[in-house]
């Protein structure tokens, strides 16, 4: 073993919710953790959602707890915009490569704004999906952990970069990092990558790429959060305009063997919340929900039944076949709704894709593991040590789950490698 | 005791130094404090660390650090284990407020008394350390969960008790045919391997098993579990992992489907036995879905495995004999995630999908199907078999075992999952006709039988499965340090009770770790303080016994509450419930509030400067505050914050000190109370309602106007909202006018 | 080839499997999850009777003379939009299309009658005959399909149609059009039926 010392600490690579608990499961029960993220804050997808089904709670209130948790425990250290870039080495005994993009800030950053202020660049906004744009010098968002900014390299080497510099009076600012890489010497490696929405532009048919009132589940979720680019409004893109018609089309890629072969589990309750997001800010509004079979696991399936009850929520058992341009521009669904073999060509003001959640494996940026599907998912009883989305396609719960059993197979790897 | 040392630290970055007066609160903490501030620029610097520290090492033992939110550098202001209290000078003064201005000095001064006049109400907690503790694991039930539990238990380093009431390991996996697919490509059905994992198990050194048990009792708590059996031998185990599984739905029940009138109608799990044996000669066999499950009349939920599992079993039959005609009758197909392969395997195979809804089962088999697609009704003729997927139901009770008379009331489920929709301003109200959808509680008797106040249940859900409410939080039990795993928390199929066995063996490990040392478990990981009860003033009231989200407290033979530490989750919900005051934590306490509350300056009438106290839950509605202020939302500088671990944690003497000091109004702001709930303490914020509900008429006593006391809800998303709420109260209390005992 | 069995009652399989193991395309239905892809896609979904997606559930219930006897499988018009976007890659097209032969191959009474079949027939002896379709001879050839009553309605009905054809130069008079070697297609074409009893008798 090249380091005794480092055998017995944990890496969890990836920090949303998966990452995040099997971080602080293993920190919790003794051990120490290194956790590697690729972007500049912790949180993953779930941080970008508005509410949780069936609760219609807010993700940020399991995250607040969590952020709390990593606060207090002495165990753990957080690396912010950071890759594995490779691994060498075996259970009890790896050297890892971390790769880390500059953030132009540096850790003393108290998160007071001043550079934000003189910033006047635009940049797009990542946390919106870039629906809309941000200051060059940004918290990424107000619940970011850490609570630090972030200077887009796009200023560096700019008058606007020296006076961002300048307008920190804690000295925080640093134009000059670079991309850096450095070795870590762990014991065991937990994967909870995630995963990303599957391109819309990939479903040709459904017209996300040029028409604006096709948006998809995840920009769903941004245009209904507080914080999102509308302030938590859902409206029409193209206008601004209260929508009076919705349709959630299920299966944007997912079951598809031309996309996503499986199925993606939660899109089907993505979307049950996605018509109460709308029931809850327009009374007159009609939701109709396009699927092949509804799917609910558990007592999910009384989440289903509570939208049913709503006479404003139509359920449509049909996988529409395209999306045409109508009206204004406004999006028509074509397809057979199959139990009642009706053609129809409806407009809306608002469709939704439920696209489904794809491994960031398939994505590439990733060394070379043992145990990967042909999907991309490191499944759980593989070769390699997997927690939520990227072991397969979970929710929050079941990710939680897994990441707790991440954290024990981590536990007794690096204990019984000895 | 080491005398109170207390350094006082004061930030003046981020803005606070231009926004208010430095000096004058300095002045505060020597002349009403009579404590020697330091001042400093930047204190989360390594040089205000180094400072503080530098005085730690001088003798300091309690600091207070007057600078940004308590939840940000905490790390950096962590001195453990000298402690440290917050004023928050940045979030909740500078940035929500104008600079420069009267009231946010008089906002900034009053944070600062805040934290020094309850600086002498805490210490250090000294931990409940007592005795011996086991680190053993006993693991209930021993089939695919609690065999999985027992080997990593055991894998781990812990000893491991395995329990089973049958006489055999195993469980239903022993009756299984195969299992459903679980490695790539997940198209085909996989082998049994019950046998290795048994294997497994039997080879550990570590884990004794107990066959034929029952368990008749439990009491203790966690680290110090005794419990009895049947036989009257008596075990003693730190912490409790339930796998007791599932059992079919009733299938007499399913007299509509056939079940009883043909002995070739027979339930999935009867199916698997056939399979298993080879017994099964049939050409023509019809699956029908959801027998029981998602019916309203039978199970409301979905049992999530059975699609899959029908598929498995009619690939089965076409392995052995490829003309086999089989039929999945069907009203969704549920194959989620890559069980989709499946799916397409077994249509590629031949099996026949009918969509629609069965209209009976005759006796000669002739299946009746309203088939949905084609859009007729049919009948299936020529059946030989007919296979009902009759759904899982959680074995959270002990079946063999008599309902307990003190049972049922603890069985029931909290939370209706069909309540209508309310989040704010759900535009579609509650259909006139919605009643609360009938519970599906399991019928027998306690599966542990708990010597806990609350009674010998396992707390289970609506659906009667003994799951966690919390969607990020799945292992959370009101039963600290008794874990769910597998089927009895939620269906699922094997490959998913083997991953959340070992998620459910990481907890109980934790909680045998933390139980030795008097740490608590999440979501207050760590704390050490516990509730310390005066008996010589307590009343026997029973209210924190009875209000104790978690069972902490029992009462003793004399009906004095007895706290069992290791049970308790500090979120103070007793503390609150006692009426007069004598439940406290060495790092929380009534006065702890309540010198808050009574150390802030009110200003006469005459100033025209109302005071209201707002006491906010620290879990939701202090961040939602924070982020309105990094938003720089302002908010009224007439009111006082005081956060606080859960609104449980609040007496009503915190009322009625801030309104006999002469606060003009109280804002109690926590997280969703009812169906649904946010709170983290479980029924702290439900609580508070409650005790709220009783303050009406002291007020009026009081000749004061209830309106003045309110609670509201708050969700950590609201930080656009929550201004407004409280402006909004502000110019409510404004115009009912100054509290009259003002300066009394 | 064996003509296909005939189904003794609701969702008898034998009909299904006969599709399944004989027609082109027919394993790959065995796939369709009844989504509705293809018949939403279908540029004249709405004109056809049943449409794919119901067509392939009708033959899984063994409905195989309303399945033979159906309209959808002439409508086709080979646009391929329901096979790029079938998501369990099922080829309508081809399924659709060897169906309607098959209604022809056995003398399906509704399928004979069929315009679409009548047409098919009629510029298949066109092509087949002389290598090219001639529009006169292949009307008229339609037409008469409908014996002289029908050939005569037709033909008064659309005069002027034919008029404006020939005027453009749409439509000519005359010796039919003809590719050279005409005894070479014969032989093509004797040798195709040849392959295709070989593969699928
Ligand atoms: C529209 C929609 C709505 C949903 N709503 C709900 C809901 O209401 N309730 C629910 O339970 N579930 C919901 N889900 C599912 C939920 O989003 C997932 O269960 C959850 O995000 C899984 O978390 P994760 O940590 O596994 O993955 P992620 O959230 O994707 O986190 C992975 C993290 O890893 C990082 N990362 C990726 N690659 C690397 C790398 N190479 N190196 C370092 N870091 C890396 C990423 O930046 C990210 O932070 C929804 C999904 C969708 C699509």
């Amino acid at each position: 073993m090249t380091n005794p010392s480092g055998s017995r600490t944990i890496m969890v690579v990836g920090g949303g919710i998966s990452g995040i608990t099997a971080a602080v499961e293993a920190a919790e029960a003794g051990f120490d953790v290194v956790l590697i993220e690729k972007t500049p804050t912790l949180g993953g997808r779930v941080a970008q959602m508005n509410r949780y089904f069936p609760k219609l709670c807010h993700p940020t209130c399991g995250l607040e707890i969590n952020y709390q948790r990593i606060k207090k425990s002495k165990r753990i250290s957080v690396y912010t915009m950071s890759t594995v870039a490779k691994v060498a080495g075996k259970t009890g005994g790896y050297t890892v490569t971390v790769k880390t993009k500059p953030r132009h800030v540096k850790p003393n950053c108290t998160a007071c704004g001043d550079c934000a202020k003189v910033a006047e660049t635009e940049v797009a906004n990542p946390f919106n999906y870039g629906m809309n744009t941000v200051k060059a010098a940004y918290l990424p968002h107000g619940m970011a952990f850490p609570m630090r900014y972030v200077v887009d390299p796009s200023v560096a080497g700019t008058p606007e970069g020296e006076a961002i510099k300048a307008a920190c009076t804690v000295g925080a600012v640093d134009l000059d990092q670079t991309e850096d890489s450095f070795d870590l010497q762990v014991g065991a490696i937990v994967w909870a990558t995630g995963w990303r929405p599957y391109p819309a532009a990939n479903l040709t048919a459904y017209r996300w790429s040029d028409l604006p009132n096709v948006v998809t589940n995840v920009e769903m979720e941004r245009l209904a959060s507080v914080d999102g680019p509308t302030k938590g409004k859902i409206v029409r893109p193209s206008d601004g305009a209260a929508p009076k018609t919705v349709a959630l089309i299920q299966c944007a890629g997912s079951r598809d063997l031309n996309h996503l072969g499986y199925c993606s589990r939660i899109c089907c309750l993505a979307s049950m919340k996605h018509a109460a997001y709308v029931r809850e800010q327009y009374a007159d509004a009609q939701v109709d929900v396009y699927y092949i079979d509804l799917r609910a696991h558990d007592k999910l399936e009384s989440f289903v039944q509570r939208l049913k009850r709503d006479p404003q929520v139509a359920f449509i058992k049909s996988k529409p076949s395209r999306i045409e341009a109508g009206e204004n521009g406004n999006p028509v669904v074509c397809g057979e709704n199959t139990l009642t073999r009706e053609i129809y060509a409806k407009p809306y003001d608002l469709v939704v894709l439920a696209t489904g959640m794809q491994p960031s494996v398939a994505e590439g940026e990733m060394p070379d593991l043992g145990g990967v599907d042909e999907y991309g998912f490191i499944f759980a009883e593989g070769e390699d040590i997997s927690a939520g989305v990227a072991a397969g396609p979970l929710d929050v719960s079941m990710s939680v789950q897994s990441a707790t059993a991440a954290a024990c197979k981590a536990i007794r790897a690096v204990t019984t490698a000895h | 005791m080491t005398e109170r040392k207390t350094g006082v630290y004061l930030c003046s970055g981020c803005g606070i130094g231009a926004s208010v007066d430095m000096s004058k609160l300095e002045t505060i903490a020597k002349t009403e404090f009579k404590l020697e501030p330091k001042s400093h620029a930047c204190l989360c610097n390594d040089d205000g660390v180094g400072l503080i520290k530098g005085d730690i090492d001088g003798g300091v033992n309690q600091v207070v650090v007057a600078a940004c939110s308590s939840r940000v550098m905490v790390d950096r202001f962590a001195f453990e284990p000298v402690m440290t209290l917050r004023a928050d000078l940045r979030e909740k003064t500078t940035w929500s407020h104008p600079a420069g201005d009267e009231d946010t000095q008089m906002l900034a001064e009053d944070y600062l008394r805040m934290a020094l006049a309850s600086a002498p109400k805490v210490k250090a907690p000294e931990p409940w350390v007592d005795g011996d503790y086991s680190q053993r694991i006993m693991v209930l039930g021993g089939g695919v969960t609690g065999l999985t539990a027992a080997a990593q238990a055991a894998a781990l380093g812990h000893e491991v008790l395995l329990v089973e009431r049958s006489d055999r390991l195993g469980g239903r996996a022993l009756e299984a045919s195969k299992r459903l697919p679980h490695t790539p490509p997940y198209a085909q059905p996989q082998d049994n391997d019950i046998e290795s994992l048994l294997a497994a198990v039997k080879a550990s050194p570590h884990v004794s098993v107990k066959m034929n048990a029952v368990v008749t009792r439990t009491a203790g708590m966690p680290g110090k579990f005794a419990v009895t059996f049947a036989d009257e031998s008596i075990e003693h185990v730190g912490a409790i992992i339930i796998a007791t599984g599932w059992r079919p739905y009733d299938a007499t029940k399913l007299g509509h489907l056939g079940y009883g009138a043909s002995p070739k109608v027979v339930t999935n799990v009867q199916m698997e036995g056939m399979l298993k044996t080879g017994s099964v000669s049939a050409k023509a066999v019809a699956f029908i879905q959801c027998a029981g499950s998602r019916d309203p009349d039978h199970l409301p939920y979905c049992s999530s495995v059975c699609c899959a599992t029908s598929l498995k079993q009619a690939l089965e039959l076409i392995e052995k004999d490829p003309g086999t005609s089989c039929y999945v009758i069907y009203e969704e197909m549920r194959t989620p995630g890559v069980a989709e392969e499946l799916y397409r395997t077994a249509q590629k195979a031949g099996v026949i999908f009918i969509k629609g809804k069965v209209k009976g089962v005759g006796a000669d088999l002739t299946v009746t199907v309203a088939d949905e697609l084609v859009g007729q009704e049919v009948p299936l003729k020529g059946l030989d078999l007919v296979v009902l997927a009759t759904g899982m139901v959680p074995n959270s009770t002990n079946p063999d075992a008599e309902a307990s008379d003190k049972g049922p009331e603890q069985l029931i489920g909290d939370v209706d999952p069909e309540a209508p929709i309310k989040v704010a301003g759900y535009a579609g109200e509650a259909p006139a006709d919605y009643t609360k959808r009938a519970q599906c509680t399991p019928e027998g008797g306690p599966l542990l039988n708990l010597q806990y106040r609350q009674g010998p249940h396992l707390p289970v859900l609506h659906d009667g499965f003994a799951d966690s409410h919390y969607i990020c939080f799945p292992y959370e039990t009101r039963r600290t340090g008794i874990y769910t795993a597998g089927p009895v928390r939620r269906p699922m199929d094997w490959s998913e009770a083997a991953e959340d066995a070992q998620g459910a063996v990481l907890k109980a490990v934790q909680a045998v770790r933390s139980a030795s040392a008097g740490a608590a478990l999440h979501p207050r990981v760590g704390d050490l303080g516990y509730p310390k009860i005066n008996l010589n003033q307590c009343t026997k009231c029973r209210r924190c016994t009875v209000e104790c989200p978690f069972g902490a407290i029992d009462e003793d033979e004399k009906e004095y509450p007895q706290v069992n530490p290791t049970r308790c989750r500090r979120c103070g919900t007793c503390m609150g419930a006692c009426p007069v005051r004598t439940i406290s934590f060495d790092n929380y306490s009534v006065e702890f509030l309540t010198s808050q509350i009574k150390t802030v300056k009110i200003p006469d009438e005459f100033s025209g400067k109302p005071r209201l106290l707002l006491i906010a839950c620290e879990n939701d509605a202090i961040p939602a505050l924070d982020q309105a202020a990094i938003k720089r939302h302002t908010w009224s500088a007439h009111v006082r914050v005081l956060p606080v671990r859960c609104l449980g944690s609040v007496s009503l003497l915190c009322i009625s000190d801030a309104l006999s000091v002469g606060y003009d109004g109280v804002m109690l702001m926590g997280c969703k109370p009812g169906d649904d709930y946010q709170c983290h303490f479980v029924k702290g914020s439900a609580m508070a309602a409650e005790r709220l509900s009783k303050v009406g008429e002291t007020l009026k006593s009081m000749m004061l106007e209830p309106e003045r006391v309110v609670q509201v809800e708050a969700s950590i998303a609201d930080s656009d909202r929550l201004p407004t709420v409280i402006d909004d109260f502000v110019a409510q209390i404004t115009k009912i006018g100054f509290n009259p005992f003002k300066g009394f | 080839m064996s003509a296909s069995p005939t189904p003794t009652g609701a969702y008898d399989l034998a009909f299904a499997r006969w599709v399944y193991a004989n027609v082109d395309g027919g394993d790959r239905m065995a796939l369709c999850m009844q989504c509705g892809t293809c018949s939403g896609s279908c540029p004249i979904g709405a004109q056809m009777d049943h449409g794919p997606r119901k067509l392939f559930m009708m033959i899984r219930a063994g409905l195989k003379d309303q399945v033979l006897a159906s309209d959808t499988i002439w409508n086709c018009v080979s646009c391929y939009n329901c096979v790029v976007r079938c998501p369990r890659k099922v080829p309508v097209t081809y399924i659709l299309h060897d169906l309607a032969t098959v209604a022809l191959r056995e003398g399906n009474a509704a399928a004979k009658a069929s315009d679409n079949a009548r047409f098919g027939s009629a510029f298949w002896w066109s092509a087949a005959k002389y290598g090219r379709t001639d529009e006169r001879l292949v009307t008229a050839k339609y037409y008469w399909s409908f014996g002289l009553g029908g050939f005569i309605k037709r033909g008064m009905a659309n005069q002027k149609i034919a008029m404006g054809m020939v005027k453009t130069k749409r439509m000519h008079i005359g010796m039919p059009h003809k590719v050279k070697g005409t005894g070479e297609l014969a032989k093509i074409l004797a040798k195709a039926a040849e392959i295709e009893a070989r593969n699928h008798g």
